[in-house]
């Protein structure tokens, strides 16, 4: 039925044309479950922006365990939203991914502590102990700690112990862990609806520290971008998305409602999801959708300051990991 | 291309080893030589299809670059079996196993323990591992203590079940034969009751191995320090490290078979005058 609604609807409104030419699949794989962090993308399929472009789009939601990389290079997707660190490892690593459009200006990546535990500064981090998420996000944390002068593998006094942080803000609400990782958008508000008020934490920002690392891109396999038809798939792709982007920054309780839609798991509430537009929002308002090279450059500086064993990310100078072929044509 | 030719002639090889191994008249080194042709064939068909097809490492890497990484991260390795396996595993197969065994005993001698305390275990045998292993972290901590209370949670109903099972395996007979020597409960239970349930025991104790691993992997992925074979496992496929993941997958089949060996060994020794073990 509601196909036959949407079909009608679509010959209303006169995009019939559009619709009667075979639409081109476009696979798009999520880093994580269906929520707000992907609310552009949800906003630019349930608005049709996609179909106006003439894209019939299928949005994969991820998961804990799954690895965006590892599905596009197994053909489970035409293309992925990743961290650029993760996708500049998996570059390194023999999956040449490559950057097409970056819709997140900023990064939400934070550090919280309790300011009961007297931390303070990042001078008073030793012997603690943080929560981390690995996956490929632990890479700014590595950065940041070498850069400090901080060992990662035990709480003496100049080290501090790394826990592996499920994805949720329990470990500093019962006390397991001086420090965690949040994201503004998500786990700070855990934490805030735990009883915990913000004067009692104190927040450290990775972007803010200069650690910042680009977060959510579009990334493509590097042989597909020779192919001009899927360049074209592209361009179409990442205008429609940026539409979304933008509807979404200024329709956030639609926005929401519109996630909570697509949320197959039916485990997000709207709350939730109405902070996390409002958040997320902050994150994408700068960008157009064009990558800043002294972004780009940033990230790749960062990763390259604390390579170990710990932090494998990259271990040289990435070359050709992005590109604004598709971004230039795609806004001008 | 000549890689694909290469699997294609090792797979070829080794079946006809396996074959003529299979024909062959029946022998001690016939039987051990057949499953390693099998292995070394499977291996060199993984090989030669992973370079002769270009797979990507992130997919699957060679049997080759597994034993590289293996060599390369001995120490990382090492480091995490002990964690998980001598710490988590063990600890918890070693309480879990002995606390069913105890109040397996318990239940047989108080029969009132029977009817509250089973469905009790039924119960915990029912919790799904995933749904346990969150609240267990928060209750033990990140370290391998919780680790051990999921495992002690997987082994304990197997056991408890099996040596229930196993203490009432003796029949009216036989203990009318010990009544008759005047044998009170305890010589009973440590001269008959025992020794006939061990066949049981040993069932359960083969069985909490495999789970004991499977505990104290899985429950890593819900919280752990940063070392242990779930905590690699998990992290190394987010940096599609997959050489490593497989290594770790590798020494967790051979602690997992060699945990599993041992007990069975110690049930061949304790349990020589059953008639399943006659050879």
């Amino acid at each position: 039925m509601k196909t036959i609604t949407k079909i009608a609807a679509g010959a209303a409104l006169g995009v019939w044309g559009t619709m009667a030419q075979a639409a081109d699949d476009v696979t798009l794989q999520l880093k994580w479950v269906t929520q707000a962090q992907f609310a552009g993308y949800y906003v630019a399929k349930d608005k049709g922006f996609y179909e106006e472009e003439g894209l019939n789009v299928t949005i994969k939601p991820g998961g804990p365990d799954i690895a965006p990389e590892q599905v596009i290079v197994g053909g489970g997707a035409d293309v992925i939203v990743t961290w650029m660190a993760a996708g500049l490892a998996a570059r390194e690593r023999g999956v040449p991914l490559v950057n097409i459009a970056q819709p997140f200006k900023t990064g939400g990546l934070q550090v919280n502590c309790l300011k009961s535990t007297g931390v303070e500064s990042p001078d008073d981090f030793a012997g603690r102990t943080m929560g981390v998420w690995f996956f490929g996000n632990e890479y700014p944390f590595y950065a940041w700690m070498a850069s400090l002068g901080l060992e990662t593998d035990g709480a003496d006094e100049n080290g501090v112990t790394v826990l592996k942080q499920a994805f949720s803000a329990d470990p500093l609400i019962q006390g397991q862990a001086d420090c965690i990782s949040t994201m503004t958008y998500n786990e700070y508000n855990q934490i805030i609806e735990a009883g915990i008020t913000p004067e009692e934490l104190v927040t450290f920002n990775y972007l803010e520290m200069g650690f910042g690392m680009l977060e959510d891109g579009l990334y493509v396999l590097e042989d597909d971008l020779e192919d001009p038809e899927f360049k074209d798939k592209m361009v179409r792709f990442v205008r429609a998305s940026m539409k979304g982007w933008k509807y979404a920054e200024e329709n956030q309780e639609e926005a929401a409602e519109i996630v909570i839609d697509n949320d197959a798991s039916g485990a997000q509430e709207l709350d939730h999801q109405l902070y996390m537009v409002g958040e997320v929002a902050k994150l994408t308002a700068g960008s157009n959708g064009a990558l800043d090279p002294a972004d780009y450059e940033q990230t790749v500086k960062t990763l390259l300051s604390a390579v170990s064993e710990e932090n494998p990310a990259i271990t040289k100078e990435p070359e050709g990991a992005w590109t604004h072929e598709i971004t230039d044509e795609a806004l001008n | 291309m000549g890689w694909v030719v290469f699997a294609f002639g090792a797979w070829i090889a080794g079946w006809l080893v396996n074959v003529r191994l299979a024909r062959g008249p029946v022998s001690w080194w016939a039987s051990l030589a057949a499953p390693l042709v099998f292995g070394a064939t499977l291996l060199a068909v993984w090989e030669g299809v992973v370079r002769g097809f270009a797979i990507n490492q992130v997919l699957l890497p060679a049997p080759t670059a597994i034993a590289a990484r293996m060599g390369a991260s001995a120490d990382l390795l090492w480091a995490d079996f002990v964690q998980t396996v001598l710490k988590g595993a063990l600890s918890g197969y070693v309480i879990g196993c002995g606390a069913a065994f105890l109040i397996a005993v318990a239940i047989d001698r108080f029969p009132f323990l029977q009817r509250g305390l089973l469905p009790v275990g039924n119960f915990v045998a029912a919790l799904p591992v995933i749904g346990m292993a969150p609240i267990l972290v928060m209750w033990f901590g990140f370290d391998w203590q919780s680790k051990a209370a999921v495992v002690v949670v997987m082994v304990f109903f197997p056991m408890l079940v099996n040596t229930v099972q196993g203490l009432q395996a003796a029949d009216a007979m036989q203990k009318d034969l010990m009544r008759t020597y005047a044998a009170g409960y305890w010589r009973t239970l440590v001269k008959l009751r025992l020794p006939c349930a061990m066949p049981f025991i040993f069932n359960g104790l083969k069985i909490g191995t495999t789970l004991a691993l499977i505990g104290a992997i899985v429950a890593e992925f819900f919280g752990s320090p940063i070392v242990g074979m779930g905590f690699r496992i998990s992290t190394s496929v987010g940096q599609l490290t997959l050489d490593l993941v497989w290594a770790e997958i590798f020494v967790a089949a051979l602690a997992g078979s060699a945990f599993y060996g041992l007990v069975a060994l110690a049930e061949q020794r304790v349990t020589f005058w059953h008639p399943s073990q006659r050879t």
